[in-house]
């Protein structure tokens, strides 16, 4: 796994905001939590008389309405809402004006506005006809929750939405550490939200996961999660940008690691080896000995097999120093909050060491044998805490471990912020891509023959894609796989295949995909089931293919990719966005290879509600089509070290909010044999385009060929590096462009 | 209903149920262990199955360590299915 040195960019914590089940605010819930208070209580927000159990860690004191502007108060989330909150504090404490200091947005969740969109998704599964968009089902997709925070607390000149499932709010804090890391970002406003819905309650209930008494975490009787609710956000900065402010930094972030298990889509790995592995690989990263840390923060979900799982991961890790450091976790008194848990226990793992205090494990009262550990029980107790870290590990086995110090003062030398400025700049690794692949209306496709979706020929018949599973799977292995997981995974395989080299790439290969409104039919048909059979008849193995991350995950544990394993997603950019994604966290370190790409599957739900009502596509015009792409891209001298071939090299990558002048204005020239690469030729694009020193080179669009969708842009990628590959072309821009969003690639030959 | 129809019936559910592509009712041993090695279902395989049960005979499983003996094998499973429906039936 890559890492492992200490990066000369520091990354300090200079603002919290908490919206949990147990206050408003990151220090009242702190307080709440030293102070052994439980949030859980009978649910009032929906009916759990057809459940197995009916207690949940819910917010209170907290409305819609007393957030959303008065015009959007019937289209935000619940989610939205505790997501600005929380941000607005992060904010105000680090006293950063975004409009002055340009800042960047990484945001974390699961089910974004789920709990307000259910009942319309199961009418919508119920009855065909139901399909006006309805202004509600605005708030659905996960990245509304970042579009949100982008109105009412931006601007945020960057913004990316993650879903690891319940690593998601880690992940998100992890993508702005690696942004300041390779100098892409000076200030990160980082975190996750997620609110309670049906689908998630009954999903859990239904694993059997939820603990029908209490959540004891670590305690020998525990018997599952408790659910909660929540949001948190972290204001990450730079060095640099920390003494130009004049910032009090709270923490430093002074290691993280990701990784995933690629095990098993809901059971942890018995032995815990990728968990202890990350712990380890942070505290090196952060150059902390385990004699100098002081305090775990737990994933401590409660059910029998994560916190056995944690405690051997905590012995391996930390050995016999195991005997010494404090561990505890929250999910006791707030519940597992699922996507803002990884943050909001982060902000917790802070506020451990600004006031030397540990928050205790709500609800043990015996220590289970299996889990032995230095815990913390009843109430928080003073304690030196000089550097502690949080866990988070997320279904598909996505797992974050980020290590929080004692900040050091710092050496006030202009110099030296030139020279870490040069250093960081040096640091971004370059970005090769290996392989690709596409899945789509002319097949399953290599690169090269994915060119053929920028040459003339007839347009798509828009008829679902068939393909014969025992061709292309082991069926054994695949048979949890739902298919837009095996699209995708088809696709990742075929890219895979292509990069081949002296030595294979390597088990520490990342994953990033996504669709833009994770899986909303089978969402659909899960909810429609809940109201129609009642609670105890839900499907426990349709549960987790519902989270964005699934397919990806699903793909990781098929394909055995060890690495950062993530989902992105951004409307009518989903496709370009998860390629960024990879760029970003191979340039920063975070993984030496990545296949990234998209997966869109028809859905009349999207084309004719969510789509128009959320990305424009209303305005498409052309047949609807599916499709998965898959681009491996590559840490330059990782592929050089394995002798794989590079097709073409990434020499540029960015993405933004608004203003594209900003995009044209960073975007190299074009040289020699030039093309333009795009999803769909349509006005607003050439627009953009005429912005550029690109508007006199030739355009070509994938739609006409590959029917419309939101993940096109990865195809688009696709094609580009097929073009680059044939020699068609010396130099490529790929611009992904959608209201109030962009990316912008370009690629050159080697 | 006669014990082989409805060990036939159970079968083509499990298959359905937990995606055994590919698998016929003929290839299940009504004797063998369902879950652990042969057919590699595991505990999450176990709910669902437990789900579909309980709503296609509309009978109600135990949980916990109860349930272990009836998920035994097909024939056992098959045998419990058998007597809830016939207590339901006297007691009806």
């Amino acid at each position: 796994m890559p890492g492992g040195s200490v990066g000369p960019m520091r990354v300090f914590v200079t603002g919290l905001g908490v919206v949990s089940p147990l206050a408003l605010g990151a220090r009242a819930t702190m307080d709440a939590l030293v102070q052994g208070r439980t949030a859980f209580r009978q649910l009032t927000l929906f009916d759990t008389s057809d459940q197995r159990t009916h207690r949940a860690a819910e917010v209170v004191g907290l409305t819609v309405a007393d957030v959303a502007p008065p015009t959007h108060r019937d289209t935000w989330s619940r989610t939205d809402a505790m997501a600005v909150v929380a941000a607005r504090e992060a904010l105000a404490e680090s006293r950063l004006d975004v409009s002055r200091h340009e800042t960047h947005l990484a945001f974390g969740g699961t089910t974004g506005g789920m709990f307000e969109t259910e009942q319309l998704l199961a009418e919508m599964h119920r009855d065909a006809s139901r399909r006006e968009p309805h202004a509600l089902m605005l708030s659905h997709p996960l990245s509304a929750t970042s579009d949100r925070l982008q109105t009412a607390v931006g601007p945020f000149a960057r913004s990316r939405t993650l879903c690891s499932a319940c690593s998601g709010g880690a992940n998100a804090i992890l993508l702005g550490a690696a942004w300041i890391r390779s100098g892409r970002s000076e200030r990160v406003l980082a975190g996750g939200a997620d609110g309670l819905c049906r689908l998630t309650f009954t999903g859990f209930n239904a694993l059997g996961a939820v603990a029908p008494d209490r959540c004891r975490p670590f305690d020998r009787r525990r018997a599952g999660l408790g659910l909660g609710e929540g949001a948190a956000f972290l204001v990450l900065e730079s060095e640099a940008s920390v003494r130009m402010r004049g910032a009090v930094p709270l923490a430093e972030l002074s290691g993280w690691a990701v990784g995933s298990e690629a095990h098993h889509i809901t059971n942890p790995e018995e032995g815990g080896a990728t968990a202890a592995g990350l712990m380890v690989r942070a505290l090196q990263r952060g150059a902390v000995a385990v004699h100098e840390l002081d305090y775990v923060n737990a994933h401590g979900t409660g059910t029998p097999l994560n916190d056995a799982m944690e405690s051997r991961a905590l012995h391996r890790a930390l050995g016999p120093e195991v005997a010494r450091v404090a561990v505890s976790s929250c999910k006791g008194q707030i519940g597992h909050t699922l996507g803002a848990a990884g943050a909001i226990e982060a902000a917790m793992t802070v506020l451990a060491i600004e006031r030397d205090e540990l928050p205790p494990t709500g609800g043990l009262e015996e220590p289970d044998a299996e889990c032995d550990l230095v815990h913390v029980i009843g109430k928080g107790r003073r304690a030196e805490v000089r550097s502690a870290i949080s866990n988070s590990f997320g279904f598909g086995g996505t797992d974050t471990v980020l290590l929080f110090t004692r900040p050091q003062v710092l050496a006030a030398s202009r110099d030296g912020e030139r020279s870490a400025a040069r250093e960081r700049l040096a640091r971004r690794s370059r970005v090769v891509v290996t392989g690709a692949a596409t899945l789509g209306s002319l097949g399953l496709l290599g690169s090269r023959r994915s060119l053929g979706y920028l040459e003339p020929g007839p347009a798509p018949t828009g008829e679902p894609l068939r393909f014969e599973a025992k061709e292309h799977f082991d069926l054994s292995r695949a048979r949890r796989m739902d298919r837009p997981a095996r699209l995708l995974t088809m696709a990742m395989q075929t890219a895979l295949g292509e990069c081949t080299g002296k030595r294979p790439i390597g088990p520490e290969l990342g994953a990033i995909a996504s669709s833009a409104y994770g899986n909303v039919d089978a969402s659909a048909e899960f909810i429609q089931r809940i109201y129609e059979k009642g609670g105890r008849l839900a499907s426990p193995l349709a549960f987790p293919n519902l989270v964005p991350s699934s397919p990806v995950g699903h793909a990781a544990i098929y394909l055995g990719m060890r690495g950062p394993v993530l989902a992105t997603l951004d409307l009518g950019v989903t496709g370009e966005a998860a390629i960024a994604l990879a760029c970003e966290l191979i340039e920063a370190g975070e993984a030496s290879a990545i296949v990234a790409g998209s997966i869109e599957e028809q859905s009349a739900i999207t084309e004719h509600v969510l789509g128009p009502l959320c990305a424009g596509s209303g305005s498409w015009t052309g047949v609807r089509g599916e499709g998965a792409a898959a681009i491996v891209l590559e840490e330059e001298g990782h592929a050089e070290r394995r002798g794989a071939r590079a097709l073409c090299k990434i020499e540029h990558s960015a993405s933004g909010r608004d203003g594209f002048a900003r995009a044209a204005a960073l975007l190299p020239a074009p040289r020699g044999a030039a093309l333009v690469v795009v999803a769909r030729r349509d006005e607003s694009t050439l627009g953009a385009l005429a912005e550029t020193s690109w508007r006199d080179v030739s355009i070509a669009e994938v739609a006409s060929r590959a029917g419309h969708h939101e993940g096109l842009g990865a195809v688009a990628v696709a094609a580009a590096v097929g073009a680059l590959g044939d020699g068609r072309a010396e130099h490529v821009l790929v611009l992904g462009l959608a209201p109030d969003r962009w990316v912008t690639f370009v690629l050159a030959r080697r | 209903m006669d014990s082989v129809a409805l060990r036939t019936q159970i079968k083509e559910l499990i298959i359905r149920e937990l995606n055994l592509e590919g698998k016929t009712p003929a290839e299940l041993d009504d004797d063998a262990p369902l879950f652990g090695a042969g057919l590699g279902l595991d505990s999450l395989d176990a709910l669902q199955l437990a789900m579909a049960i309980e709503e296609r005979y509309e009978v109600t499983l135990p949980e916990g360590d109860e349930v272990r003996p009836i998920f035994a094998s097909v024939a056992a499973l098959a045998d419990f299915v058998a007597r809830s429906k016939s207590l339901a039936t006297v007691n009806a």
